[in-house]
This record gives C-alpha cells, structure tokens and sequence, in this order.
C-alpha cells in the first residue's frame, strides 16, 4: 500500500467546449478537476472472492477444456488517478502494467500485484494513449498538447519530446524493434517517428477525420492506421506507402486497429457496436464480435492468447465482455467497473486482464483466471 | 531425340536440384521435375498435343498463384498467434549485410575534418540558411525530404529476414530521388557542389552514410555527373580523403555478392562463339548499362562473346528505321558469315535483347547457326502479333530459346504459346515472373522474395546454359559424324590430353604445325574477325576487356581451349619467359594496387558486377593457377605455348583495370592535367606522341611475340628466329594489320584512360624503348604511386600488355582501323624516329619493317628470361589469396 499526496496546483479548469472527445469523457473529467486533489494510490485486493479457483487446473486439463469458458474474477482494484483512466497497458516483459489519464500523468503499477511503482509527470494536458518499447524500458504517451513524450521507464524521466502534430494526439505505438513510433492525431495525420533523434521522418496524410488507433505488425513492415472516417489503412513501414484500405459497407467510424499477433489479421472496431476481424490480404471479414456497448468511446480490445483464444473488450455498459474467438460466442463478462471500460490490456504470458474505467470509476482492475 | 531430350531434362533436373543454389530459390516447377525423375517417359504437363517442337514452357519466378478458397466459413479455425517462417534468403547473409553497412563504416572518409566532433543528431536545428537562395533552400530541402525517407526504410526494416535486399531496393529509391533533385537544377555545377559540401558537412552520421549509399549507387549510373559534383570538396579535403571517397563510390553494393561470383556458369560443350546482336544503333553518347556489361562478362563464361554493334554515320539522322534494320541484320549476317568461313567448325549462338533478339531470329533464318536465344522477344507489334503465315520466323529451323517477362508489354506468355505452336523448328520458353521486357523483375518482386536482379540474370543465364547445352551436346554429336569435323575431334582429344597434362603434350605439339600450313591462312583471318569485337568504337575497350578477361576464365576446361584455338591457328608460340614478362609486371602493379587499398583500408569483395574490377581480380588470379603448370618446364618446346596465351590475356584485363584504377586516383588529384594530356580522341591520327613510343614499344612486342609461332611453332624458345618468323607471321599481311590494331586500341585505351595524366614528353626515341628491357617498365609501374611525373612511363608496360594479350592470348581483340585509316602512318610520323616503319608499313611491306624492329630481339628475350622465371616461382602464392599479393613483388632481374 502506497499513499501518495500529489502536490502541485490545480491545473486550469479544463474548458469544456473542446472538440468531442471520442476515448474519455473528459467533461466530466473536467469537473472533477476543480476538487481536491489529494488522493490515495492503491490497490485493494478482493478478499474472499467466491470464484477463487484451487491451483490445481493442470494444463491436460486446459486442452480438454478447449471449447470451455475462462474464469476471470476480479483480484485487484488499482485506485490512483484522478480522472478518467484512458489506456492501459502491461509491459512487453510481464512486469509492469502502465496507465494514462485524464490527469495528465502515467502511473507504473505491478502488473501481478497492481502495486504502485511511480508516477510519470509531464505531460500538460491530458493523456490519451501509451505504449511500451519491446524491452519494457521505455513508453511513449501521447496526449492533448499535441506531443508525443518517451519515457524512460526505471528513471521515470522524459527522453525525448515529439513535436510536430498540429492537434491532439490520439494513439501510439512502438514498431517491435522499437526505433520507430507511429502516432496518430486530431490532426488526421499519422506521423513516423525515430525514437533515438525524436525527428518526424514521414507523414502519412489519408485519413480524413481524427485518426483513432495505430498499430505495427508483428515484424514492424506494416503498419494499420483506423480513423472516423470509417476507413483503415495498412501502409509500408519502410516507404510509408498505403498498400490497402478496408472499408466496411456503411462505413462506420473506426475507433479501434490492432494486428493479430502473428500480424495476418486485423481486429476492428467500430462505433455501431462491432469488432470485426478481418484477413487483410484477402479484404475480407472473417469474424464479428457483438454484444457489447460502443458507439461513443474509442474503446481498447485486444487477443487473449495465453489461455484460450479470446478477444477481450471494454465496453460502455460498463462490463467487460470476452468473446470465443472462434465461436464468436460471448464466454464471460465481468463486472464490476462503474463508468465506461475504455480499456481492457492482455498479460504477455499469464491470463490476467487489466481494465480501466472512465471519470465515475477511475480504477483499474486486474482479473485473473486460471483458464 | 524427344526421348533424348527427355533423358537431359532428367539429367538436368536432377543436376540442378542437387547443386543449384539458385535454382532453389525460383519457385520452380518443381514437382515437374520431380515426375521426370521417377518417370522420365512421362510426357509433360504443360507439353502441347500438337506442337511438338515447342518444349514445355519453364517458368523463373513465378509465383504459383494462390488458390482461393471459395469459402472462409465461421467453422475455419483461425490462427493469430502462428508467424509463418519466412525463407533464409540465398544469397549470404552475413557477406550481404557487411557490404550493405559498408558506407556506415566508411562514413568517417567523408568529412573534410575527421577530428571535429560529428553534427549532433539535431543537426537539423542547427543548419544555417542564411544566405541560401531560393534554388539552394530548395534542392537542399529535396534532397534532404529524400534522405529521410531513406532512414525511415533503414529503420523499418531493420532486422528484417531480407534486410540487404530491402535496404538495396530503398537506396535505389533514395539514389532515384537525389537524381531527380539535382536534376530539378539541371545539374548546375555550382550547385551541386554547393549541396555535396554542404551535406558533407551538415548530416548527422547516420544521414550522411545514408546520402553516400546515394551516392555510391549514382557513381555507378552518372559517374561523370557524381564527378563533376565531388570535384570542389575534393580539392578541399586534400587527396587522402577524397581518393576513400571515390574508391567507397566506386560500384554500388548488390546483395547477393559472393553467391554470383562463387557459382560461375560453366562453359559450354564445343566452346562456342556467342554472337550477341545488338538491339539498335550503339552510340557513343550512352555507354553500355551496367547491367548489360554483367551479361556480357558473365556469357563469356559460357564460350567467347562477340558483340555486334551497328553504328549509324552522321548519329543516324536521316536514316529510316528499315534500312536501320536491314543494316543491323546485315551486320549481324556478315559477322555470321565471316565466323563461318574462319571457324568452320565452331558452333554459333546467336543471342539479343529485344529487338536485338528479333534480328537473332532473322539472321537465324538466313544463315546457318546453331542456336538462338531471345531475350525478351518482342511479340507484339503494332500490327498484332507475330506468327502470321507470311512470317519469316515461322520458318525458323534454328533450335531457339525465347525468355520473356511474365509482365513484358510486347509479349504475352499465352501469345507466346500460339506462336511456339507455329514454329517448326525446336524451342523452349523461360517466363521470369514479374519481370518486364528487358527481364527486370519489379521491385515489389525483390521485396517480397528477396532477390536482386543479379540474382535472376544470373538464373536466366542457367536457364540459357541448360538449352544451349543440350542444342550443343546434340549437334556436336550430329556434326561428328562429318568428314570435315575429325579436325575437330583430333583437336578435342588434344585437349583432353592437354588437360591431363600439358608437358605430357609436347611431341603431339610438336609434330602438329608441321603438317598444316593450311591453317596458316586461318590464322590471320581468325584473328581479324575476332578482332573485330571492337571494329565499333563503342564497344568500348573496356568491355573489350572484360570479355576477354573473362572469356579465359582459367579453369583447366578455358585454358584447354584456349590451347586448342592455338594449335588451330598455328600462331603465337610464345616463348614461355616472354609471356611471363607482363604478368611480373603485372605483379607490381597488382602489388601497388594493393598498397593503396591497404591505406584505404577498404575491403573489396568480389563482386559478380562488371565494369567494376573486382570480378576480373578473381578472374586474373585463377589464370596465375593455370599459368603454374607449365611454368615448371619452361625449357620444353610445346608448353610454353599454352603459357604464353593464357598469361598474356589475363594481363590485358589486369593492366587496363588497372589503369583505369590509376586514372580513378589520379584525375581526382590532378583534374587539370587534362589539357596537357593525352589526347583522348578515338582516331588513331590523334595518338600524340608521348603515347607514341609505347606504340612502338608495343609494336615491338607483339613481334616478338607473335613471330616465333608462326614459322617454327614447333621450335624451342631458345631457337627464336626472328627474321624468318617475321616472314612466315607477315605472309598474311592481315595479321600484321591486325598486330596494329591491336597497338592502336590499346593507345586510344591507354590514352583515353590516361587523360588526367601530364604530357610528359616520351622517355627517348623508340628504338631504345625495345632495348630498355624490362626493368623500365617495372620500375615505372612501381612508381606509379610515388610520383605522377612517372606516370607517363606506366604506359608504354600498359600497352605491352594490353596488345600482348590482343594478339597471341588467342583473343586477337586488335582490328584493322589502324592500318586502313593510315594511322600507324601518322602515330610513326609524329615520331622521327619511326617514319621509315611507316613508310613502309603503310606501303604494307610489312616484312621489311619488322625485320628491322627485330633487330634487338635475341638479347632482349635473354634479359627477359630470368624475369621470366622469376615470375614464374612466384606465381603459386598469387593464385592463394590475392590480398596478399603486396608482399609477393617479384624478384629482381
């Protein structure tokens, strides 16, 4: 248990009247903003949880039990920013999970035990998205004032500062060899960064609204960019070249990209309530994912792959929902957020998912399951 | 002979599954191959019912296209988590990423001051515009938008499975873009300089290896313009780091070095002459691309490669495109005819690109050859395609290979098929996949499977090696059974016994040109038409040189032709101390050249690209093996035979190489000298007279060289006669013309390539240049380095050589301009000393001349016989490794 007393001013009171935010409910944010600002960071761990499982689900078992359900129960609760949380992710190595908020700062916590291991400050507007370098020493954020920061993680200072966008910056995202960043803004650009001169070498300009999500795939040659424009590119890394655009029929905003992890297919959402996974190279859409809540938020899902193989979701009824991958079935939603889940992060190697919720909330929880 | 066939694609299949490593890489009908080799009665899939001529299109590259599944239903598992294993390329990694990362290394070379600390990598913040004006801003910003672009493809592919390939393709890019911006100022020669010192000085290291990468792959395609943009920061940075420089820019890096150079083609059955037809007007103005100087050095692999150029008078204006055309068949149907009547038993293969293929075929039909290889055949024309009834190529008897892109625009690979139907005589069919009408493959193609161009020549070569193969293999047998061919025969087991052992050949030798003065008359003419390889001024010497180089690869199959082509023309028995002359000299300056390239601490990977010298350096160091056999009896008679051709042509490579090399070091020092230079006109008349004695030295040489072969070829090299060697030599007058050519080429070559060098006046009269001996040569060749005023005297060694090996290396490359323009007129009348020779060579009494100039024969062989030796016993650590060579100076006379 840590408690920390953030000292420093108040900010400005947020103006309101920004352009729509599409991840975070920074209105309400905002408000919050004007209160105190002392807080408690923390975990509490959930005692007495009924669905704690014996250790002893072997893995014959797990083989057997292939078309079977996963069993994530809550075990922590990470309280520690004072907004709205907006992106959560673990490190490449397992170790760390990283949040960003609408408070400006990111906090490292534990990514087993969601102990609080420091915060980064820098940033002077909010943040929307981070992302870890392959060997978990460094992030990338990306925030409102229109900067991209990289961190180094173990000093928690800033390395370098992107400057370049023209408006705020949405998502980012290292390539897996971690020389380049790709981010995507407000400004409908996607910029390509290298990391070691902090210098935009190229900008991709083919989206023509906010660009929602960013992502590299598994060899860094390609590169995914989704917008509200209701289109996805897939651009050479090495050229910056658009190889392809998927576009859905009625053309509904993209809010999320992201490769699989061997890079051969794209999971996407949208806002009409749709995560879609598409075979890129064909054009074609494999499998839909529904149920869920997402018209609103540029809600994080990922692939599960260290148990079953599950896409897991935020979602703005609160919930987060993971569905069979091949079955498209909806295996288990957990409860427990009390504001919009706008992100829900997968552990490399364990079955551990990170989710964290908006304004009201303001948590993030950490479910583990032994399936 | 389908069965025939059969049983060699069997053969083949199985040989080239097991040992091609390029094979492995074009997806290949693989499985085809595999059915030949448990059914090899089995007809092919792919063979026509009807056309029984046309053989089963093989196909290079292309990707089998992909099956699409009607129906990816919900119930397909899906798999993200697999990565598909991408294929190890082929060519070496490891060589491939050392010479990729070359300019990284050598970036340091430069900065005009190497101590100052390297720009911060926020250089950019830091660069001071001021004073810039609009146009500078601009094509600084150019270039800079493209150097970026270039770092950005560095990073992204970084680590990536084919990083040299991917790096080679987005260098081009970048190489491409700094084109195009400096063009964009029309290659303002301010400018430019401006923006190279500029760069030079500004980039941050990684930035700056990126823009000499561009650089280096300019060099290789504009070398004048790159030149012209260097020249300020050279004068600026002093000689040490300009001349890192110009040997880092020399040649660009491809990828798949090592693999092309380690994996030579071999030569083919029956050491056929290659006639490649050119596929229009050469000119001057636009030198042979780099890429087909590679083909053409790597089909002189396969046998001897004549190329036959078209020159149009007056640079073509007013000539229509038929009688262009006719002129070009005509060329192409003389060359054929002259070959013919000069090598009656000599296989010809015709070979051309495009347009060049199209008169192959042609000439095919009119001429008696025995192959034919198209490259990318053009078959489509404005008026549909070829193959109507009134064809000519539809009577085509010739077995021919067509090789088309599978993207080509003037073919069709299906329009092909309907063609081959209709085509009587036997032919097969290469598609290289996604190439287009000169065979490049695309670069998403390179991308996406990790090839270079290189790469794919070089499988198209193995694809044209296998049909030629088994055209020859079968017409040889055919043509065996000829009366007139048992020549052949005899020759051929000559040289079988000569490949066993050179020594072992002497009596055989010995009593062979006693019989045949029948050949003799083949011998000056075979010699004219071989020197008419370069009767065109643009094919320009240094090709010349390469092929020949090249043409004598030295394994023991090449020097046992090359030994068969000797005795056939009863000419050129070289005594074996004389022949070993230009190789010691060879060795200095092989040494010195070394020496520079240790202070520049440069490596220099074999390369398979021509033009630069890397490919001749393997090239010449094999010869030094081959030499070695018969260096160890020097006393026998008939040996000494096949030394002196081998050697001497492997010097003609070496020593204009090397020159080149030297002018590479030079002009980049002394730009200015150029005026007072050797003039670098391609007339003969123009030859100025510091080029002249090492004319007459030449000329001289070649006397000597010649002489003894053709009267007594029988006779030990003690027993040179020089008067009467002369007599029999000169009867053909062509050969002593030819013997002139040779001197004349070898001075405009030396002369062009000695452009920057001062006019020093011509170290004493002529006469005394024959009696210097050796030594003077030697001794300027080592001073190359230390002093230019020396320079001069590097010339005459170097046009020893070269004419040296034109005439007895049996690659008289020499022609017959200089004799018919009157040029040795002029060349000895711009010297005093020479005007008789003149006088009476232009009257053609030949005999009388060289009598004269052979005056001081006898002694000189005597001085040169230890050198001889000497260089001889040093010969085996040459062959070892050449890097080494530096320390292996030959001994002292």
């Amino acid at each position: 248990m840590f408690v920390r007393n953030v000292a420093g001013t108040p900010g400005p009171p947020i103006t309101i009247a920004k352009k729509p935010k599409y991840r975070a409910a920074w209105s309400r944010a905002g408000r919050l903003a004007d209160q105190t600002w002392s807080f408690i960071a923390m975990a509490t761990e959930e005692s007495g949880d009924a669905k704690a499982e014996p250790a002893l689900s072997s893995s014959t078992n797990r083989s057997q039990k292939a078309s079977e359900k996963p069993d994530y129960a809550l075990k922590f609760t990470l309280v520690g920013h004072t907004e709205a949380v907006s992106s959560v992710k673990f490190s490449p190595n397992g170790e760390w999970l990283a949040s960003s908020s609408a408070d400006k700062v990111i906090i490292i916590w534990g990514a087993y035990d969601g102990k609080y291991e420091k915060t980064l400050y820098g940033h002077n507007q909010e943040i929307s998205d981070i992302d870890w370098s392959s060997d978990s020493s460094c992030l990338v954020s990306a925030s409102d004032d229109k900067t991209l920061k990289i961190w180094d993680v173990r000093s928690g200072k800033c390395l370098k500062t992107l400057k370049g966008h023209s408006n705020y910056v949405f998502c980012c995202n290292f390539n897996p060899l971690s020389n380049l960043i790709i981010s995507g803004s407000f400004d409908e650009s996607v910029k390509i960064w290298e990391v070691k001169t902090g210098k935009c070498l190229k900008t991709l300009s083919a989206h023509s609204d906010p660009v929602s999500a960013v992502h590299f795939n598994c060899n860094g040659s390609l590169i995914v960019s989704g917008s509200y424009d209701g289109v996805c590119r897939i651009w050479d890394a090495a050229s910056g070249q658009c190889l392809k655009a998927l576009v859905d029929e009625d053309n509904p905003p993209v809010s999320f990209v992201k490769f699989s992890p061997n890079g051969k297919y794209i999971l996407i959402g949208t806002l009409d309530n749709t995560l879609k996974l598409w075979d890129y190279s064909r054009g074609r859409c494999l499998k839909t994912y529904t149920g869920h809540k997402n018209e609103k938020y540029c809600i994080f899902a990922n692939f599960s792959v260290t148990g079953g193989k599950w896409i897991v979701s935020g979602s703005e009824d609160n919930l987060v929902y993971i569905w069979n991958l091949q079955t498209k079935e909806i295996v288990q939603k957990l409860q427990g957020h009390t504001d919009v889940v706008i992100s829900a992060a997968c552990h490399p190697t364990e079955n551990i998912i990170a989710s964290a919720a908006l304004g009201n909330d303001k948590t993030i929880k950490l479910w583990m399951s032994n399936y | 002979m389908a069965h025939r066939g059969a049983e060699r694609d069997f053969q083949t299949s199985a040989r080239r599954m097991g040992t091609s490593l390029l094979f492995q890489l074009s997806v290949h009908e693989r499985e085809l191959d595999l059915v030949f080799l448990d059914h090899s009665y089995a007809k092919p899939w792919s063979a026509h019912p009807d056309a029984s001529s046309a053989r089963p299109t093989r196909t290079l590259f292309v990707t089998p296209r992909r099956q699409h599944e009607s129906t990816i239903e919900s119930d397909v598992p899906i798999d993200v988590e697999t990565v598909t294993s991408t294929p190890v390329p082929l060519y070496d990694n490891q060589k491939a990423r050392s010479v990729m990362n070359e300019c990284e290394r050598h970036v340091i070379f430069a900065r005009t001051d190497a101590d100052a600390p390297p720009p911060p990598e926020d250089w950019e913040e830091h660069v001071n515009r001021t004073g810039w004006t609009v146009a500078q801003n601009k094509l600084f910003n150019k270039t800079l938008k493209a150097l970026q672009s270039d770092r950005l493809a560095r990073l992204a592919n970084e680590g990536a499975c084919n990083e040299p390939v991917l790096r080679r393709v987005a260098v081009d890019k970048c190489a491409r873009r700094v084109r195009q911006a400096l063009a964009s100022v029309s290659w303002d020669t301010k400018l430019t300089q401006w923006l190279h010192t500029t760069l030079v000085e500004t980039l941050s290291l990684p930035m700056l290896a990126a823009y000499l990468d561009a650089l280096q792959t300019l060099k290789g395609k504009i070398p004048t313009l790159i030149d012209r943009m260097l020249v300020s920061s050279n004068t600026k940075t002093g000689a040490a780091g300009a001349e890192a420089l110009s040997l880092l820019l020399k040649r660009p890096w491809d990828p798949a070095v090592g693999v092309l150079s380690h994996n030579k083609p071999s030569k083919l059955p029956g050491s056929p002459l290659i006639l490649v037809a050119s596929s229009g007007p050469s000119s001057s103005v636009f030198p042979t691309s780099r890429r087909h100087r590679f083909w053409q050095s790597q089909l002189s692999c396969l046998g001897k490669v004549i190329p036959v150029a078209t020159h149009l008078l007056s640079s073509g204006s007013g000539v229509g495109v038929l009688q262009c055309l006719e002129h070009m068949i005509g060329a192409v149907r003389s060359k054929v005819l002259e070959i013919h009547s000069h090598f009656p038993h000599k296989p010809v293969i015709l070979i051309g690109w495009n347009t060049g293929a199209l008169v192959a075929c042609h000439v095919s039909v009119m001429e008696y050859v025995t192959a034919a290889v198209c490259l990318g055949f053009p078959l489509l024309t404005v008026d549909g395609p070829r193959g109507d009834v009134d064809d000519p190529l539809l009577d085509m008897k010739t077995p021919v290979l067509f090789v088309i892109g599978q993207n080509s625009l003037q073919c069709h690979p299906e329009a092909m098929e309907d063609f081959r139907e209709k085509i009587r005589a036997e032919n097969s069919l290469v598609v290289v996949g996604g190439a287009d009408d000169n065979l490049r493959i695309s670069k998403a193609k390179k991308k996406s499977e990790g090839l270079t161009q290189s790469m794919v020549d070089r499988c198209i070569q193995d694809e044209i090696v296998d049909f030629l193969t088994g055209v020859l293999t079968r017409s040889e047998g055919h043509v065996g059974t000829e009366p007139r061919d048992q020549d052949a025969e005899k020759k051929k087991k000559a040289r079988d016994m000569a490949r066993r052992d050179l020594a072992f050949e002497v009596p055989e030798r010995g009593s062979r040109p006693a019989s045949p003065a029948a050949r003799l008359p083949a011998s000056p003419s075979g010699s004219e038409d071989l020197s008419s390889v370069s009767s065109s001024p643009t094919s320009s010497p240094k090709t010349k040189v390469t092929t020949v180089a090249s043409a004598q690869k030295s394994s023991q199959v090449g020097s046992a032709q090359l030994l068969k082509r000797h005795v056939q023309r009863t000419e050129a028995v070289l005594t074996h101390k004389q022949a070993q002359v230009p190789v010691s000299a060879e060795h200095v300056e092989e040494a010195e050249k070394e020496d520079l390239r240790a202070q520049l601490k440069r490596q220099q990977p074999p390369s398979p690209l021509p033009g630069s010298k890397a490919p001749k350096r393997p090239k010449i160091k094999v010869a030094l093996v081959a030499q070695g056999d018969p260096a160890g009896g020097p006393s026998q008679g008939g040996a000494p035979e096949a030394a002196g051709g081998r050697p001497v042509t492997m010097t003609l490579g070496q020593a204009s190489a090397g020159a080149k090399e030297l002018t590479g070091l030079l002009t980049t020092s002394k730009p200015s000298a150029s005026e007072g230079g050797v003039s670098t006109g391609p007339a003969p008349s123009v030859v100025p007279s510091s080029a002249a004695p090492s004319g007459l030295h030449t000329l001289q040489n070649r006397l000597v060289a010649t002489s003894p072969g053709s009267s007594l070829p029988g006779g030990p090299p003690s027993a040179v006669r020089p008067l009467d060697c002369v007599q029999g030599e000169v009867e053909g007058a062509a050969s002593a013309s030819s013997l002139l050519q040779g001197l004349s080429f070898s001075l405009q070559d030396i002369s062009s390539k000695t452009s920057g060098l001062p006019a020093n006046p011509s170290p004493g009269p002529a006469p005394q240049a024959t009696s210097v001996k050796l030594p003077t040569p030697m001794q300027s060749l080592g001073a190359i380095t230390t002093g230019t005023s020396t320079l001069v005297r590097t010339i005459p060694v170097a046009t020893t050589l070269s004419s040296l090996g034109a005439g007895p290396g049996g690659k008289p490359t020499a022609i017959h301009q200089l004799l018919t323009n009157g040029g040795l007129a002029k060349l000895a009348g711009s010297l005093p000393g020479l005007a008789q020779i003149s006088n009476q060579a232009s009257g053609l009494k030949v005999p009388t001349t060289i009598t004269l100039t052979l005056r001081g024969q006898p002694s000189r062989i005597t001085t040169l016989s230890p050198m001889g030796t000497g260089a001889g016993l040093c010969e085996e650590p040459t062959s070892q490794a050449l890097p080494s060579s530096s320390q292996r100076l030959p001994p002292a006379p």
